[in-house]
């Protein structure tokens, strides 16, 4: 064997050695991960194979993101007024972490990361439109679809909330999403088929897949015009919309649509990005992106949450009317 | 000579072995062989549909305006109430149009909602059967991990745990909340119920054979059984298109207000 080439091998396995506890510590060390939640430093990750062949992101998934603000305000930092009493919902405002497995997450970076200073881009008219709807959280009319047990639109169904977890499921020719909350589903066909009549509204939209490499890609249209495109945490009563970083109160219309990316980027996490589009309400597409789903302890199960029916004391206090009757 | 032979023989035997599967590959293209998952179970996933008047009334009835007569789809064709119970059914029967939980859009626990004129998507993994409803959303997660029922707590549509007997799916539900009904009817249950469904697929994996066992101490004076055929949805590019319940009742609320 020839001398030069063993020296240059040995030379290469001393390269590789010294690499590789970066590259490991990196991989298993979920503090050590980059801010913005993907492997960008560590080596490409390679999920499992479903029977069918589709990448592995099946199982019992809990919130990520909930460190994370959705937005830079448009406007000033709000002071709550002299004798302001912040009531039940203060403990929420500054995103408490969901998942006590893991060390909370303090990234304060918002989840909108296009716009780069991360406002979400509202034409002026619809700026103002969110102004009146938060002003107004106490009218019916105007409150939060959520708390009033609609179905959340997307990106909203994936944002980080206490009272939710996820089932990914996979079988030949779908990717299944089961929301715990408010028992929302998602059948997303991968076969290719068309999108469904513009006739045809849904809240949460109706969904197309396809795996990219190791990325599921979702086009999602169809949408009603009755739900928020974004809002997780809750947002201090009182204060004005250009001072909320939790993204309540963005409405939009039925020309939304979205298209998301979900990437296992390692066998604990499923990176998700979403861009949104809605040329009657923003001024550009824009998009927001954080790790969604962290993988469940072994024995989570999702449990019956019965919004509707566990909310008859807020539909008595809102509009006189007992459903309980 | 003899090499030749044995070459025939051989040529003979693999002529009658390829017949055979010829013929059975012939039989596969036959309704009676159902699709099966890469486990070996018959393969549920797709979306299916009742075809009868249960959610009207699951016993016998007549023709009433706006609602088509039915055969029933109860054993015995009468359920078996305690005297108290069958007070409570008439009395439900009479204020059904208030006392109806689907009014509400409540949830409309089972077998109630496998019988509502909506279909249902099955997704079927080895570990977990989800069961997504067109009506109100529904949801049910059936646990085929062999992983037991769950500590005191109580559901609208209960808690399922299934496991197969050779090619029927055998769900015991139980941990109802005994706040729904069993159709339009106003035939009930308590919190004690609990409920045994059968699925068989039959007929090329086209039908599934629905059998019921619902056990209630409380109200039923035995345990008794209802029975209808579910249909495999045949369209192309069928999909379920949600029934907002919830949605309806809000608009409903701020038309009148």
């Amino acid at each position: 064997m020839n001398a030069g080439i063993l020296r240059s091998s040995r030379v290469a396995a001393i390269v590789v050695f010294a690499v590789s506890p970066w590259v490991f510590a990196s991989a298993q060390a979920p503090d050590a991960k980059p801010a913005a939640g993907r492997q960008a430093d560590g080596p490409k990750f390679t999920p499992g194979r479903t029977p069918d062949g589709q990448p592995d992101i099946s199982g019992m998934w809990l919130p990520g993101g909930s460190g994370k603000p959705m937005e830079t305000p448009s406007g000033k930092p709000w002071t709550p007024p002299p004798g302001y009493d912040p009531g039940t919902n203060s403990a929420y405002t500054f995103f408490p972490p969901t998942d006590n497995s893991r060390p909370a997450v303090r990234d304060r970076r918002p989840m909108v990361v296009n716009p780069a200073d991360g406002k979400i881009p509202l034409q002026p008219w619809a700026a103002a439109r969110r102004e009146e709807i938060i002003a107004n959280q106490e009218k019916a009319e105007y409150l939060d679809p959520r708390v009033r047990c609609l179905q959340s639109a997307l990106p909203r169904a994936n944002l980080p909330v206490f009272y939710n977890s996820y089932q990914i499921l996979q079988i030949p020719g779908y990717v299944v999403v089961l929301y715990e909350w408010n028992h929302m589903s998602r059948f997303i066909p991968l076969d290719g088929r068309p999108h469904l009549s513009p006739s045809i509204r849904l809240p949460m939209g109706d969904s197309r897949g396809r795996w990219e490499g190791n990325t599921l890609v979702v086009d999602v249209t169809n949408f009603t015009d009755r739900t928020w495109v974004v809002g997780h945490g809750a947002p201090p009563e009182g204060a004005p919309a250009s001072s909320l970083t939790t993204g309540h109160g963005v409405f939009h219309s039925e020309a939304l649509r979205v298209v998301e990316r979900f990437t296992l980027v390692d066998k604990d996490t499923i990176s998700y990005e979403a861009t949104i589009e809605d040329p009657k309400v923003f001024t550009r597409p824009w998009t927001v992106s954080f790790d969604a789903f962290l993988r469940a302890p072994a024995d989570h199960q999702l449990f019956e949450y019965a919004c509707h029916e566990g909310n008859g004391k807020n539909i008595l206090l809102m509009t006189g009317v007992d459903i309980e009757k | 000579m003899r090499r030749s032979l044995v070459a025939l023989a051989v040529a003979t035997a693999t002529a009658w072995l390829w017949a055979g599967a010829a013929q059975q590959a012939a039989a596969q293209g036959q309704r009676g062989a159902l699709p099966r998952t890469a486990d070996g179970k018959p393969d549920l996933s797709g979306i299916w549909q009742v075809v009868n008047t249960a959610h009207y009334d699951i016993e016998p009835h007549s023709a009433q305006e706006g609602v088509p007569g039915g055969l029933g789809v109860v054993e015995g064709d009468a359920i078996p109430y305690q005297p108290w119970a069958a007070e409570k059914k008439r009395e439900n029967l009479q204020n059904r149009a208030s006392l109806d939980p689907l009014g509400k859009c409540f949830l409309p626990g089972v077998p109630r909602v496998t019988y509502l004129p909506f279909p249902f998507q099955i997704a079927q993994t080895e570990k977990y059967i989800a069961i997504a409803y067109e009506f109100a959303h529904t949801v049910r997660i059936i646990y085929t991990d062999g992983s037991p029922h769950p500590g005191p707590l109580d559901f609208w549509m209960g808690d399922s745990r299934g496991r197969w007997e050779g090619d029927t799916l055998v769900v015991d539900t139980t941990h109802f909340n005994g706040r729904t009904w069993l159709d339009m009817a106003g035939n009930f249950h308590s919190d004690a119920l609990r409920v045994t469904e059968r699925y068989t697929p039959v007929e090329g994996g086209h039908v599934m054979n629905y059998e019921v066992t619902l056990e209630d101490p409380k109200v039923f004076t035995r345990p008794w059984k209802m029975s209808m055929p579910i249909y495999r949805r045949a369209e192309k590019n069928l999909q379920l298109i949600d029934y907002d319940c919830v949605d309806f009742f809000w608009q409903d609320l701020f038309r009148k207000k």
